[in-house]
């Protein structure tokens, strides 16, 4: 199976909430540090993709009234998309652990 | 209430009310731009995310302005970002309708059922996810970079020639803008007509106006705004040490108006100053004889310069219209002239306004109106004038075209044909690069088929053959644009100079411009370059029978690509011989031309012009004793075998036609007469022309104002006037001439424009009869004719020493620039055909001998089953000249059909000329067969063992 990167920072950026796409852009920057700095095409593949694959889903709530804009499309994670989001972070956390084992984290 | 704000508040709110509204112009613009970019998506994707997707350019695009980027810099991220991941998208939803039709909504395979548990598969075949879209461009160009650095021959070939394919048509297409598609750079130039009247001879494309027809057409019509009159003509000016000529045009003052020229410094002159009988002595120069001659003191104005005897005070510098010298001619209508003269001071024996057709007119019509109503206007008038005054307005009809046309008109057919002709070459080359590339992709089957089944996708090598074809297509567009500008600095160089009168020539402009439109159109090239050159090799490389590939002992089947491979040989070779046969019929036409006889001998003859000032010589008499004067002197030189004068020498584009009326035959009807060539000259002109004399007598000094008028006639002139009689002592007059004309002598028919013209009837009048104050000299010299120019420019100032001359060149040199567009022509299409000779050749060559190289296998197999060498290779080169046929047919048939379309330009020879096909075509038909045959006759020469084992 293949996650790729762009995927799991999606899902990382919708796992503490809904977004929309602008937001999405802007939560992936900053959870990078803004090195990862996304063009809307890409994101939107990304997206589509993962629709498909059911990892994502059109949200049916809306936020508070005051933030929100009625034209606006807010994505949600799905429970597959949650399972496999997890899947994969455990999956660097191991890596991670082998990592620190062989003292090439620098941090403890 | 009333509005208590301060002046300065309601200005700040207007402000920023006014911002506000540029801002939101600017987000609606920008909204609607990001709508643009998302169409490009494929449907089922639009679809889905469509409207996020639009949301988020639209938000990245105001946050970009907010953080005070330009236009240009939000913009552009977007384009790249929707072309690259639109592209993507369109890839991905072929190969889904293609690997699997009928469902449309297939996960890619490989993909987990969003059901179940997620197994996760950690290392190597994630590598491929691993990597996002740029990473692996990037891979494919490093790759496409490594090939080409361990085969940098391949790779330079490819490059240089595709380099050369574009490099042509930039510069071909640099010049159909310049010329063809760019306006003439004068405000409203759209509007801009050239009047004229409708020509009586078929040697010219317009006729002159007179004086009376400018005036009604500005004073009577509707469709026409504004009219101006101007005719160039070389002017002498004197004062310093030595007489100089330098080239004015006589206009009116509202010439100035139509075109929208202003004054540089000081003033133009109005229409007052330029009509006749309120006319000043005023000069307006060009800014570059300002520069020239006056350092662009500012002082020159008020000075007087001495023209043409004249003088005539300086008011004004013109300013040069924006862009002159890069469009066609020059500005053409102004171009290269050095003074601007009022039109009443156009010399003429009574007065401008007697004179009748002797200006060209360029007018501007009202907004709005089209061409043909201001034709319909114009002829209106035309026929009102005729009306009023039938004797001089017969056979006079008034009407316009654009002046764009008037332009580039004549140049249109020649420029087409080029640009189609290089267009051919980049196709010929592109098709090599292709077979280049499609070689090596068959090459590398087996590496793909390997690579596939490890689990790379099998668009891989798709990509890169793609990319490494856009690479190939980048550099060499980059290579050829510069090459492409850099030729055409040569091609100034090259190009005959414009002129030689009545042959159209091609109106470069000095400095071929760059504009974006080019730039555009190179762009394209470069674009269907790769396209053209990536195709075949993507199309072959997509379906790899894996399993088959893989096989021991699997060699690649001669048989493999081989359809393919055929069409593009057959295409290249059918091109290539459509090209050269073109091109020789062409070239053949330019000799046949160089062929005809010209009725004189043109070789060891120099030639001079002069023009004497009206106010010096304003009596016949004084004009015949200054001819006299220097032709006695001319005859003195050394080396002068003879000399004569003449109205106009041949192939100077200069000359002039009369009506004549035969006595003893009814007077025909002013309009309808029949009319003739009309040349005046001195003794002895026809013996240093060596045209011969065939009945009769040359004039000699008696003929002169004492005596009664006499004349020599062509042959045509003599079977036309006096079918089956005698001509000599024959009489008839003309409407410009006093008293009966005796007919004492007939020479041989002459060329007097172009080589190609058709024969007309000449007549001869005796210089000392008909003083005119412009003329030529011709002298027959036993040397090089223009070693005497300075001996002869002696004598004849030793007559005046004021008196200027001009357009010293030898008779041959003058012939020679007539023909200079045909065969600058023909050069060009020599040398594309020449490219397009080398690059096919070398092309059919290669690929053809690879493919029979290839079969040396199944040769070796054939050769030990028993078949004799000599059947096998004939069955190998059969194959090949069957190809070799097909194609030459094609490039025959296309060969013929292109002649038909150059068959405006072509002169004495059919667009189906056989020996041009037959060459063409045996050329590059042995080039071809020689390509089968010898790496055959390697082949089944080897020994079977050998071919058997080799891979």
């Amino acid at each position: 199976m293949a996650l790729r990167p762009v995927e799991f920072h999606i899902l990382l950026a919708l796992a503490a909430e809904e977004r929309h796409g602008y937001g999405l852009l802007q939560e992936v920057a900053s959870l990078t540090d803004g090195e990862l700095q996304l063009e809307p095409g890409t994101l939107y593949r990304a997206l589509h993709r993962m629709l498909k694959d059911g990892w994502v889903a059109e949200s049916a709530r809306r936020p508070a009234a005051d933030q929100d804009d009625e034209r606006r499309r807010y994505y949600r994670l799905t429970p597959a998309g949650r399972r496999i989001a997890s899947a994969e972070a455990e999956r660097l956390w191991r890596l991670v652990s082998i990592a620190r084992a062989h003292r090439l984290l620098s941090r403890a | 209430m009333p509005d208590i704000s301060s002046p300065v508040e309601r200005r700040a709110r207007a402000d920023s009310s006014r911002r506000s509204a540029r801002e939101i112009r600017r987000a609606k613009a920008d909204r609607r731009f990001a709508w643009w970019l998302v169409w490009l998506y494929p449907p089922a994707f639009r679809r889905d995310v469509g409207l996020g997707l639009v949301d988020a350019l639209d938000d990245r695009m105001r946050a970009r302005r907010a953080a005070g980027v330009s236009s240009f810099g939000v913009r552009l991220p977007a384009i790249a970002d929707t072309l690259a991941n639109a592209a993507f998208e369109w890839i991905a939803t072929i190969r889904r309708v293609r690997l699997k039709p009928d469902t449309t909504d297939e996960t890619e395979p490989g993909r987990a059922d969003h059901t179940a548990p997620v197994p996760v598969v950690s290392g190597f075949s994630r590598t491929r996810g691993d990597r996002t879209v740029t990473d692996k461009l990037m891979q494919d160009v490093r790759y496409a970079f490594r090939l080409w650095r361990r085969r940098p021959a391949f790779a330079a070939v490819a490059i240089l020639t595709l380099a050369l394919g574009v490099g042509a048509n930039t510069a071909m297409f640099s010049i159909v803008n310049a010329v063809l598609l760019r306006p003439l750079p004068y405000p409203n130039a759209d509007r801009l007509v050239s009047v004229f009247t409708k020509p009586q001879s078929a040697n010219f494309r317009q006729g002159l106006v007179s004086y009376q027809e400018y005036e009604e057409i500005r004073r009577q019509s509707g469709a026409v705004e504004s009219i101006g009159l101007y005719l160039g003509q070389s002017v002498n000016l004197t004062g310093s040490n030595e007489p100089q000529r330098l080239v004015g045009t006589f206009v009116t003052g509202t010439f100035f108006d139509v075109l929208g020229l202003k004054a540089e410094r000081g003033r133009l002159f109005s229409e007052e100053d330029s009509a006749p009988g309120t006319v000043k002595p005023v000069v307006v120069l060009s800014h570059q004889l300002w520069r020239q001659r006056y350092n662009e003191d500012a002082t020159a104005i008020g000075q007087t310069l001495t023209v043409n005897g004249t003088p005539l005070t300086i008011v004004g510098i013109m300013e040069p219209p924006f862009a002159m010298t890069q469009s066609p001619g020059d500005g053409y209508f102004i171009g290269g002239v050095d003074l601007f003269l009022p039109v009443a001071l156009y010399p003429t024996p009574h007065g401008l306004r007697a004179a009748g057709g002797q200006l060209l007119s360029v007018g501007r019509l009202k907004a709005g109106v089209s061409f043909a109503t201001a034709n319909a206007d114009l002829d209106l008038i035309g026929k009102r004038l005729l009306a009023a005054d039938p004797k001089t307005q017969a056979g006079r009809q008034l009407t316009s075209e654009s002046a764009h046309e008037t332009v580039v008109g004549g140049s249109r057919t020649a420029l087409v044909l080029l640009l189609a002709a290089v267009g051919v070459v980049l196709l010929i080359a592109c098709v090599n690069v292709s077979q280049l590339l499609l070689a090596r992709a068959i090459d590398r089957q087996k590496e793909i088929a390997l690579r596939a089944a490890l689990g790379a996708s099998r668009s891989a090598v798709t990509r890169q053959l793609t990319v490494e074809a856009a690479m190939m297509a980048a550099t060499a567009t980059l290579l050829g644009f510069l090459l492409g500008r850099w030729a055409l600095t040569g091609l100034a160089w090259l190009a005959p100079p414009a002129g030689g009168g009545l042959v159209p020539s091609v109106p470069i402009p000095t400095h071929v411009p760059l504009d974006s439109t080019v730039l555009l159109f190179t762009g394209g090239v470069a674009v269907i370059v790769a396209m053209l050159c990536g195709l075949a090799p993507a199309l072959r490389s997509s379906r790899p029978d894996i399993s088959r590939v893989l096989q021991a002992g699997f060699r690649r089947a001669s048989s493999e690509g081989r359809r393919l491979r055929d069409i593009l040989a057959v295409v290249e070779m059918a091109l290539s011989v459509a090209l050269v046969a073109v091109s020789a019929l062409l070239i053949q036409s330019l000799l046949a031309v160089q062929q005809v006889p010209l009725g004189f001998d043109p070789s060891n003859v120099f030639t001079l012009q002069f023009r004497l000032p009206q106010s010096k010589y304003s009596k016949p008499e004084d004009i015949a004793r200054f001819f006299k004067g220097a032709i006695e002197n001319v005859r003195t030189v050394p080396g002068v075998q003879s000399a004569a004068l003449v109205r106009a020498v041949p192939f100077s584009g200069n000359g002039g036609t009369v009506g004549y009326a035969v006595e003893g035959k009814p007077v025909p009807d002013p309009a309808q007469m029949p009319q003739a060539r009309f040349h005046i000259v001195t003794p002895d002109y026809f013996k240093t022309m060596r045209i011969p004399l065939l009945k009769g007598r040359d004039f000699t000094d008696r003929d002169d104002l004492q005596t009664p008028l006499v004349s020599v006639i062509s042959d045509s002139f003599a079977k036309r006037a006096w079918p089956g009689e005698d001509p000599i002592g024959k009489v008839f007059t003309t409407p410009q001439t006093v008293g009966p004309i005796t007919v004492i002598g007939i020479v041989g028919d002459t060329k007097h424009y172009t080589a190609t013209e058709a024969a007309t009837p000449q007549l001869y009048a005796a210089h000392y009869q008909v003083p005119l104050i412009f003329s030529s000299l011709v002298a027959r010299v036993s040397g090089p004719p223009m070693s005497i120019t300075n001996d002869v420019k002696k004598a004849i100032w030793a007559v005046d020493k004021d008196q200027p001359v001009w357009t010293i060149r030898s008779l041959e040199a003058q012939v020679d620039a007539t023909q200079g567009q045909s065969r600058f022509l023909a050069l060009l299409l020599g040398i594309f055909a020449g490219v397009a000779l080398v690059l096919a050749g070398v092309g059919i060559y290669g690929v053809t001998s690879y493919g029979v190289a290839q079969q040396t296998h199944e040769i070796g197999i054939r050769l030990a089953l028993g078949a004799s060498g000599d059947r096998v290779l004939r069955e190998v080169v059969g194959r090949g000249a069957r190809l070799t046929l097909i194609a030459v047919a094609i490039g025959l048939v296309a060969a013929v059909a292109m002649g038909r379309l150059a068959s405006a330009v072509l002169f004495g020879v059919t667009p189906i000329d056989p020996t041009a096909l037959a060459g063409a075509a045996v050329i590059l038909g042995a080039v071809s067969l020689a390509a089968c045959y010898i790496p055959a006759r390697r082949a089944s020469r080897v020994d079977p063992v050998v071919a058997l084992a080799e891979e």
